[in-house]
């Protein structure tokens, strides 16, 4: 029996809710990313391209500047972290329009709210695995040949899609409370690129940010990946420190989600 | 057993001042987190229980709440107070094709549709070939849905709908598009699924559907359970009562009339040329609107004004500007303008009437009451429809002059 009253059902069966939902958390994401790629002259090669062009900008500015010592080529150095980084901020910024641009759907038919940012992130996967090849392929190609390491990568992707989806589920409850959320989010996400060392290595750092920088969710991520990928021993201080700060995010935004969701369709 | 208990359910709405749904940063940094303007009550204390295979009919004019109720029961919306048990699977059809995009292909809006109305995929690919039948074509399945035209878009909206399975079923408005044929199928179809023990919920202005689906209906009034009791009773009561409409209006008191120093508004009311006020109007027939006004200070050229608007918007808009006082000015006394309305002309639904006066040079409002008055416009004679029996659109539906040729051979 389904009882409804104002306080909303139990977090528990709500949660409970989420194993039915497969099958539509799947053909919403088709539908993310056939509209994504569709009547698109590049089609799914734009999410090569797509980290290209801002791997080619870096390369250009900081192989003639900073110079900064990688222990690799500077432009698959800074390929590695954007491989991840774009995932990230794409999938950030197509979920927190996710509730808004589906505010006919929300209104209409009731589904757990959570599956429509979740889809949107999920799209997007297939671009950081699309990344990810092409980026196997220059590496060895540059003589980092295939080794155990990369076992580990795939390991290291679904650590971002959670990431991804805390975030983006944060940034779509956000954009339904308050309408210019939708301008703030990307200028936020932009901020968080450069608090996390996509384009530079940590040790280029000052000590007293060297130490905090690992409180940052995406740290992790980013460098567990370049780690694996050029066969580097894991810095697993940074990664645990990622990891408490992903829970601080995870336990916020779901504080955030709890008070919206039973009236999410009113809020839109 | 009941399968839905509602107990004494009411849902607030908190519009914002600003009337928008909803907020900037700025409007809190500004005004607060609690939103200010008056809650809008759209359901007041409702109860009532509906048994296990049972269809039940809601209906009310529009802004009665049905819908409200609908979306409670569907979990889109949560209740302000009271309690509603569910005892079932609960799928809900508010809208047909709520999800489908133009981009995609009929196939894929099928499997996209499915899933967000609660199938699995396994499910999906079991019905995949009768969703396909009930719809009526296979050719044009890959194509994107934005080259359809209208009746197929709501045909495989439909036929998707059709196919889920739940034990109980929201149902609001659906037969309100499609053609006649489509129209019988789809009713055939919802009756078929009110025999195989499900328990449906139908909201729907469609009187004659309403009869035939449920067993039992309730009328709503302002968020609030007017009546409850057999199909057929109900619609006749919603017929004929005119459900709630206030069809004549007067301004007794002077000083609270609507108006100014130059014009105040008396009394507004629909009436037949027999003198009696009517809150339903039959469509086949003539009918007035009628505006009594005071001139309080002679001298003013004044222009009444009555707009007749349904659900969607104004359909008609008239002023006395064919009469002698026409940009005439006029000397202080009671004024009585009628407006007759020819039979075939508007369209059935709910209707209400704006009535307002101005005066130009300089241009001055003198007052505006929107919804002065409201009736229900109903077809009880042929409407203008022919045998059709579905659903027509349009606010207006006059009977014109057609003259048709025919050629035995091009």
């Amino acid at each position: 029996m389904t009882v409804i009253t104002p306080s909303g059902a139990p977090l528990a069966s709500r949660i409970a809710e989420y194993r039915h939902c497969a099958t539509l958390l799947v053909f919403l994401t088709l539908r993310d990313i056939r509209l994504r790629y569709r009547h698109t002259l590049l089609g799914i090669l734009w999410a090569v391209a797509q980290p290209v062009l801002p791997m080619l900008i870096f390369a250009a500015v900081f192989s003639r500047t900073l110079r900064f010592e990688t222990g690799a080529p500077y432009f698959l150095f800074v390929f590695a972290g954007l491989a991840p980084w774009m995932f990230l901020a794409n999938a950030v910024n197509s979920a927190s329009t996710a509730f808004i641009s589906n505010y006919n759907l929300l209104n209409k038919v009731y589904f757990p709210r959570a599956i429509l940012p979740a889809a949107a992130v999920f799209a997007f996967v297939i671009d950081w695995l699309v990344a990810g090849a092409v980026l196997a392929g220059l590496c060895a190609w540059n003589g980092f040949a295939p080794q155990m390491e990369w076992l580990a990568l795939p390991a290291i992707v679904p650590a971002g899609v959670f990431v991804a989806m805390v975030a983006g589920l944060g940034a779509a409850s956000l954009s339904a409370l308050f309408r210019d959320m939708k301008t703030v989010v990307p200028f936020l996400v932009q901020v968080w690129m450069y608090a996390t060392p996509v384009f530079y290595p940590l040790d280029v750092l000052p000590a007293a940010i060297r130490r905090v920088i690992g409180f940052n969710p995406m740290t992790g991520v980013v460098e567990a990946f370049r780690a694996c990928l050029f066969g580097r021993p894991l810095d697993w201080t940074l990664i645990a420190q990622s990891a408490v700060a992903t829970v601080v995010l995870t336990i916020a935004v779901a504080m955030l989600f709890n008070a919206l969701e039973a009236d999410l369709a009113e809020q839109v | 057993m009941n399968a839905i208990s509602i107990q004494n359910v009411s849902k607030d709405f908190s519009l914002g001042a600003s009337g928008r749904g909803y907020r900037t940063v700025k409007d809190v940094l500004s005004s607060g987190w609690r939103r200010k303007g008056k809650p809008f009550r759209a359901l007041d204390g409702v109860s009532f229980d509906v048994a296990a295979g049972e269809a039940i009919g809601v209906v009310g004019r529009n802004g009665a709440g049905k819908s409200t109720l609908l979306k409670l029961l569907a979990r889109i919306l949560r209740p302000t107070s009271g309690r509603i048990e569910l005892r079932g699977r609960v799928g809900s059809l508010l809208e047909v094709g709520a999800g489908f995009h133009p981009d995609l292909s009929g196939r894929e809006n099928i499997f996209l549709n499915a899933a967000i109305l609660g199938m699995s995929h396994r499910e999906i690919l079991q019905k995949l070939d009768a969703i396909v039948a009930f719809a009526g074509f296979e050719k044009h399945l890959d194509e994107p849905v934005k080259h359809y035209s209208s009746g197929m878009f709501m045909r495989l909206a439909f036929a998707v709908a059709a196919h889920i399975d739940p034990e109980i079923l929201l149902l609001d408005e659906v037969l309100a598009v499609g053609d006649a044929d489509f129209q019988k199928r789809c009713l055939d179809r919802l009756e078929q699924v009110g025999r195989n023990g499900q328990t449906v919920v139908f909201v729907s202005h469609n009187m004659q559907a309403m009869v035939r689906l449920c067993s039992r209906a309730v009328l709503l009034e302002d968020g609030k359970v007017a009546a409850i009791g057999s199909a057929q009773e109900i619609a006749t009561r919603y017929l004929q009562s005119g459900a709630g409409n206030r069809a004549e209006r007067c301004y007794s008191d002077g000083l609270h009339a609507p108006g100014d120093g130059i014009a105040r508004l008396r009394a507004v009311r629909i009436r037949s040329r027999a003198g009696e006020v009517l809150e339903t109007v039959d469509i086949g027939c003539e009918f007035a609107i009628e505006v009594e006004f005071d001139v309080l200070a002679g001298g003013a050229a004044l222009f009444p004004s009555i707009v007749l608007n349904n659900e969607w918007g104004p359909v008609l808009w008239t002023t006395d500007v064919a009469t002698e006082w026409h940009a005439k000015p006029r000397p202080e006394g009671r004024y009585r303008c009628t407006a007759w309305v020819p039979a075939d002309l508007i369209g059935p639904g709910a209707m209400s009437v704006t009535a307002a006066m101005y005066s130009f040079q300089p241009y001055t409002l003198h007052f505006r009451e929107s919804d002065a008055v409201s009736f229900q416009a109903a077809e009880t004679r042929s409407g203008s429809r022919g045998g059709f029996l579905g659903h027509i659109d349009g606010g207006v539906r006059p009977r014109l002059e057609w003259t048709v040729e025919h050629r035995d051979a091009v």
